[in-house]
């Protein structure tokens, strides 16, 4: 079954517009002028149960409005949308009781009580048994580390903590699809990694579906099966990481430092017959650059056993080169133009029903 | 099912509140004796005129306190339990309404039951004291449904108020920033505290009929004086309350479908 199928999913916002001066101004008084901006441009989009997806794109990209229409808080323009058999915004109140939402830059806590006080609120407010209850809060303050922070107010807590425990609040009633926007902003590099685990422990025993919007491609790295990039409103990318890197990542380089002076001919002739470039930084050190359909280790053997080596590097492309690439080439046209046919696939409906529409 | 388990939350989020209010213990008196002040001026008040005047408009003094003090017990329940003075700013432009709209109970309830004001019952308690001294004091006979009528009415009372505030906060779904109209509207609100028939035709057929303030004070209040008994207007104050209510309620839930968010 799919935990979430968006189909053309489209949303425009009205912005007023303020004329400039003082005169504008008084106009605007007695007739506003609006633009419409549409910032999720008919995408579509499904996700399997059981699946971490990432969800990235930059400021303004459309992300967060996607998450808030998915979990019922906005009401799409136009567009199908079910998430867990429902239509969010349609059956809200059933709706939310199936998922579990985190928005890093928000709490669900309350602010002076105690946390354990928040849980048990919340524990009322999704109708979650006694027992059932126990059960979950035992587990959570074990995999999350919680138990000092019980009784602490929410406000004396440190954004770390405080991240911890709303990951908990978040989880209390079982929810089968949980929503995180930013999760990690702002924390440091353990807590973070703390997050990262829990989370993947969580999707591997409780087959938790978990779609997540990050600016950390770490995140995406450490967590995601599959990726989604939005850009400008449009899907500019859906599939594994893996082939994301495979698409856009342009090989990899390796940086050999020799015992003594070697010519970039002789290792050009080594390499004969592989298609390597060779490029020499100073006496001792030579790079390669290989490209993806070669094996890396191809390349050292030969290199390795004839000559005298001293170190060795390999530089693969990150991830966030590769996003930075894919943002740097600009628009979702040329992007997809150049990520081969699978999205392609999904534009192409959606040039068309664009072209019924205007 | 539905009304217990809101029920309920209000119990829990009351406790809550308690909880909150003992880490800011002065906090809470401090805002228990200024809700008394503000009453207490507003009582001093009528005395004055009253010293000047045997009557208002045929009515006595004690029947213009015993309005007073009715008006006093709804709009102590009322204060407690819809403070949406703030809603706008909190939860439409810091986009607190984000959290609320992804929980499992109805926003309103939820917007309601996160600000109630307990404090604000001893308002009523007050209120219920002033019209039991002015009761006497004009020495009405005590029929034993007239407790059963109090609580229907002021149960209308606090409807009318509810379904006319809830109205106002919803209206910053629609526009940026509506504000302006609320403390307009309580100023409206302080003349339906005295007896309707002193104002001109206007004022009260803007206070019956448009904005229905005159059902939190002088009408359901009626009932109860003798003198001035106006029953079809007092008992149009629970449905009168109903339908504000459900006015209210109505355009809370269209708002809501408009809602935008804030920031990212």
């Amino acid at each position: 079954m799919l935990a979430i199928d968006v189909r053309q999913l489209r949303k425009q916002f009205n912005v007023q517009k303020n004329r400039e001066g003082l005169k504008g101004a008084m106009l605007d008084l007695f007739k506003r002028e609006h633009t419409q901006v549409t910032a999720v441009k008919d995408i579509s989009f499904q996700i399997p149960q059981g699946e971490i997806c990432g969800y990235i794109g930059e400021n303004g990209a459309g992300k967060s409005t996607t998450i808030k229409m998915l979990t019922g808080i906005l009401v799409p323009t136009s567009g199908h949308i079910e998430v867990n058999g429902y239509v969010p915004f349609r059956d809200r109140e059933k709706f939310v009781q199936g998922i579990g939402v985190v928005f890093g830059q928000r709490s669900q806590l309350w602010w002076d009580i105690g946390v354990i006080e928040s849980f048990r609120l919340l524990r009322k407010v999704y109708r979650v048994s006694e027992d059932d209850f126990k059960r979950r809060l035992d587990e959570l303050v074990e995999t999350l580390t919680l138990g000092e922070l019980l009784n602490r107010p929410v406000r004396k807590l440190s954004l770390g903590q405080r991240m911890r425990c709303e990951l908990a609040a978040a989880l209390l009633h079982n929810p089968s699809i949980l929503f995180l926007d930013e999760p990690t902003i702002g924390l440091d590099v353990v807590v973070k990694t703390e997050i990262r685990e829990f989370l993947k422990r969580l999707n591997r025993e409780h087959g938790t579906t978990i779609l997540l919007t990050t600016h950390d491609l770490q995140d995406i790295e450490a967590l995601c099966s599959r990726v989604i990039m939005l850009d400008d409103g449009r899907i500019i990318y859906d599939g594994g990481l893996e082939e994301l890197k495979a698409r856009w990542g342009k090989g990899r380089e390796v940086q050999f430092q020799f015992n003594d002076p070697i010519a970039i001919e002789r290792l050009a002739f080594l390499t004969g017959g592989l298609d390597v470039r060779w490029s020499k930084e100073n006496e001792l050190t030579a790079k390669v650059w290989i490209p993806l359909e070669i094996n890396v280790s191809d390349v050292l053997s030969r290199v390795v056993g004839t000559t005298d080596i001293s170190d060795i590097k390999i530089f693969e492309t990150s991830t966030e080169e590769i996003v930075r690439e894919i943002y740097r080439t600009g628009s979702a046209e040329t992007a997809a133009d150049r990520i081969a046919d699978p999205v392609r696939d999904e534009e192409a409906p959606t040039a068309q029903a664009e072209a019924v529409r205007s | 099912m539905r009304m217990r388990y809101t029920f309920e939350l209000f119990r829990e989020y009351l406790g809550n509140y308690i909880k909150t209010k003992l880490t800011y213990r002065a906090d809470f008196w401090v805002e228990v004796v200024s809700d008394l002040m503000f009453s207490l001026m507003n009582l001093i008040f009528i005395f004055i005129v009253f010293q000047h005047t045997p009557s208002l408009g045929d009515w006595s003094e004690a029947e213009v306190v015993f309005v007073y003090g009715y008006f006093m017990i709804a709009q102590g329940v009322f204060s407690c339990f819809t403070n949406l003075w703030n809603f706008g700013d909190r939860y439409i432009i810091k986009g607190e309404m984000d959290r609320v709209l992804t929980r499992p109970a109805h926003s309103l309830a939820q917007v309601m039951l996160e600000n109630v004001d307990p404090p604000s019952l001893i308002g009523s308690l007050v209120g219920l004291g002033i019209m039991g001294a002015a009761w006497a004091k004009l020495g009405l006979t005590f029929n034993w449904y007239d407790p059963i009528v109090l609580i229907v009415m002021v149960i209308g009372s606090v409807l009318i108020y509810t379904g006319l505030y809830t109205t106002l906060a919803a209206i910053s779904f629609y526009s940026d920033s509506p504000t302006g109209i609320i403390p307009l509207m309580y100023n409206i609100q302080s003349y339906g505290r005295y007896p309707i028939q002193i104002y001109n035709k206007g004022i009260r057929f803007l206070l019956t009929w448009v904005l229905p303030f005159a059902f939190v004070g002088v009408y359901p209040a009626s009932f109860f004086l003798e003198r001035h008994a106006d029953r079809t207007m007092a008992w149009l104050t629970p449905v009168v309350g109903l339908i504000v209510g459900a006015i209210g309620l109505i355009v809370w839930n269209r708002g809501v479908k408009r809602y935008r968010g804030a920031g990212s």
